[in-house]
């Protein structure tokens, strides 16, 4: 595993805390969502920054409750082809106003850099390291957007209001 | 026509850059099958039974003469000289090479073309009404809205990875020559009292092996609210369509499973919190797509030329042509001319690099350089004086393009069935044939008056079969190709579903049960009642007993 940052945040650090264990006084921990939800607020006393781990299946509606205890959020892809895992950084992001990392995990490819960048994630764990090159690549690939998004950056058609464009002559 | 500014062209040319090195690592094996699969399909790329076939998009069916010649020289350069004109109104080329998919991107960039998102679980190529902007029946060209919505869906960061493939077509006709109802999202254009352009929003229309009409869950959208409506409705797709069953995947299934009413309060919720974000287009970008769509400068002519009436008295073929391949324009003097791809003995939506030659030469010299794809896979001049059309008509009769037959029962929606496609479950392509040399008789043809016939080699309906007056599906049975006639279809504003009248045929025999249907309508007709109106009125059983009761 290798951890890339898409937005230029230094990735967090923490730990994966295993079914029934007690976070360290002051640790950073990874939770299931599942075992958040069942007793998230004895996990935050404890823990120094709580991050939950959040299967793609999950409605965002789940998260409504707990946003507010997070630190970080790991949205686990089982498929790199399961898209929903890019509505939930958006509702993350857009819905609950959410400031904090958001990180890919499991199988995405390169191709998809820039979509999981501007649909809110800041981090991505790549499984195959040899691939750190191809996510770079795709990263600078395109400067310019046909949609606004969660980087802040503007749309095209908002950008050509804003200055005029050079027509090219068909 | 759009035309490209920086933007738009540093996109594509991107886009080519990007999927030359995707090809690279996939030839370098960096790149696994499974990973590549998704990558070729969305630049439309798709590995079918012989070969590979590049899926070009033809955005709302409108292209240029310009275009129509690189498409010629792409089948010349790149394939066996021929491409297919699909229901898309994209255009297919059957037998490119992997690695000579980026030179042929690379030379479609060069014309403002691109085969992105024409496949894959994206939103697709959004089509349109062939006629947009030509013709006397719509309240507004609603290309521009195509093309606001090209832009907005093209690498969208949040719907590049749907459950499914997603499908918009949008109209701004009364009457539907774009399928809207059969759509994922069907939009139609409409005014308010105001005189104000909004859109009527329908959800959950679709073919395959589920057929469903799609339904209303918004009157009328205003136009500044366009796209962040349709963003709303794709994230509640998105987060909630099933993922588990591909066949269970589409829009269509999750608004059947929640009702329109519940999909419409979703939707509603979640526009609420998105309305007033920047999603939608500033005001001034709307204007700047519309001034692209302007009408031609058309001189307005005399709505009866003598030469013209005199030359069609001469020649049945010509007049039928007229009668049958011509559409009132909104300009007095003009109309539009429909090219059939549907010559009798050939194969329907096909056309040689020579003919799309030629259609561009015509586009240029009497259409205002501009052609249309309609989603009957036919070719259309979309601005032609009445003057000119015995010379284009000689022409086009000269290459095969001549036929008379549009809209008629031989103009028949195919899909590429077993001779390509590897969904396939029987030949579509063969049967067709056999059904425009029983019905050769341009007389006959007209007599039976305007008549959709459709046609699908599986289940998936490629062919639309069940939106056809008749219906053709293709099925295997223990090995055996076999084939349902259905009836009662449309696809037009009166959408209905057809259904299956009975036990399948064999290839000979589905040719036989369809003449059997049209004697059937032809002695029980009403002076000047068409097929579909016939039916509606005697239902299917008249139609099953002289079917089934003769055999």
């Amino acid at each position: 595993m290798t951890l890339l940052s898409l937005t230029g945040i230094e990735a967090g650090n923490w730990i994966n805390l295993a079914d029934g264990e007690t976070p360290q006084e002051g640790a950073s921990v990874l939770v299931p969502l599942e075992r958040l939800v069942a007793g998230a607020s004895v996990l935050s006393v404890i823990a120094g920054s709580l991050g939950a781990l959040v299967p793609t299946s999950t409605a965002y509606s789940e998260l409504a409750d707990i946003v507010d205890k997070l630190a970080f959020v790991v949205i686990e892809f089982p498929v790199f082809g399961d898209g929903r895992g890019f509505s939930l950084a958006v509702r993350l992001r857009k819905d609950f106003g959410f400031k904090g990392e958001i990180r890919a995990t499991g199988p995405v490819t390169p191709d998809q850099a820039l979509f999981l960048l501007r649909s809110g994630f800041d981090t991505v764990d790549i499984i195959n390291e040899n691939r750190i090159g191809a996510f770079e690549t795709a990263l600078s690939r395109y400067k310019d957007f046909y949609q606004s998004d969660y980087t802040g950056s503007t749309s095209i058609a908002h950008g050509r209001g804003a200055k005029s464009v050079q027509r090219i002559a068909s | 026509m759009y035309a490209y500014d920086t933007y738009d062209r540093t996109m594509v040319d991107i886009r080519v850059a990007e999927f030359r090195d995707q090809v690279e690592r996939r030839v370098k094996g960096e790149l696994s099958e499974e990973e590549f699969r998704p990558i070729r399909l969305m630049n439309g790329l798709y590995l079918q039974l012989h070969a590979y076939m590049l899926r070009v998009a033809v955005p709302y069916g409108t292209m240029s003469g310009d275009q129509m010649r690189k498409l010629a020289h792409i089948a010349r350069k790149y394939d066996k000289g021929y491409g297919h004109f699909t229901t898309r109104q994209n255009i297919q080329f059957n037998w490119p090479k992997l690695s000579e998919t980026p030179d042929i991107l690379a030379e479609l960039a060069n014309v403002e073309m691109h085969a992105i998102q024409t496949s894959g679980n994206c939103i697709r190529n959004v089509t349109s009404d062939q006629f947009a902007g030509a013709t006397a029946d719509e309240v507004a060209d609603p290309r521009p809205y195509a093309e606001l919505l090209r832009q907005w869906s093209s690498f969208h960061p949040e719907f590049s990875f749907l459950p499914r493939k997603f499908k918009f077509a949008i109209t701004g006709a009364a009457t539907d020559r774009a399928a809207v109802k059969w759509h994922d999202i069907g939009l139609i254009v409409k005014k308010n009292e105001k005189g104000e352009i909004g859109f009527e929003v329908l959800v959950g229309g679709g073919m395959g092996r589920t057929p469903v009409i799609g339904k209303t869950i918004r009157e009328f959208l205003p136009e500044k609210d366009f796209l962040s409506y349709m963003e709303a409705i794709l994230r509640v797709y998105n987060e909630q369509g099933r993922r588990d069953n591909k066949y269970k995947a589409r829009i269509k299934i999750l608004v059947e499973a929640m009702g329109a009413d519940e999909y419409a309060r979703q939707t509603e919720a979640e526009w609420e919190k998105i309305k007033n974000t920047s999603i939608d287009v500033p005001a001034e970008e709307v204007a700047r797509i519309k001034a692209f769509f302007i009408p031609p400068p058309l001189e307005v002519l005399p709505s009866q030329v003598q030469s013209v009436d005199d030359f069609a008295k001469k020649n049945f073929l010509f007049s039928a042509w007229l009668k049958n391949n011509t559409n009132a324009h909104k300009v007095s003097g003009h109309v539009n001319v429909t090219i059939s791809l549907k010559p009798h003995g050939g194969i329907p939506g096909d056309a040689t690099a020579e003919q799309m030659d030629l259609v561009a030469a015509l586009a240029d010299e009497y259409s205002q350089s501009e052609i249309r794809v309609s989603h009957e896979q036919n070719l259309i001049l979309p601005h032609v004086a009445l003057n000119d059309l015995p010379t284009i008509w000689a022409d086009l009769d000269e290459a095969g393009l001549g036929t008379a037959n549009v809209g008629l029962l031989t103009d028949m929606i195919v899909c590429p069935g077993l001779d390509y496609c590897a969904l396939a479950n029987a030949r579509s392509i063969p049967i067709a044939q056999a059904i425009t040399r029983r019905f050769d008789d341009m007389k006959r043809l007209q007599d039976i008056g305007p008549l959709k016939v459709k046609m699908s080699g599986c289940i998936n309906s490629c062919g639309h079969h069940h939106a056809g007056h008749i219906g053709i599906l293709g099925v295997d049975r223990k090995g055996e190709e076999m084939y349902q006639i259905l009836l009662g279809g449309s696809g037009a504003e009166d959408a209905s579903k057809a259904g299956i009248l009975g036990p399948g045929f064999d290839e000979h025999g589905i040719v036989d049960a369809l003449e059997k249907v049209v004697a059937v309508y032809l002695g029980e007709r009403l002076e000047g009642e068409e097929f579909l109106s016939t039916y509606r009125r005697i239902g299917a059983q008249v139609f099953k007993e002289a079917v089934y009761d003769a055999a």
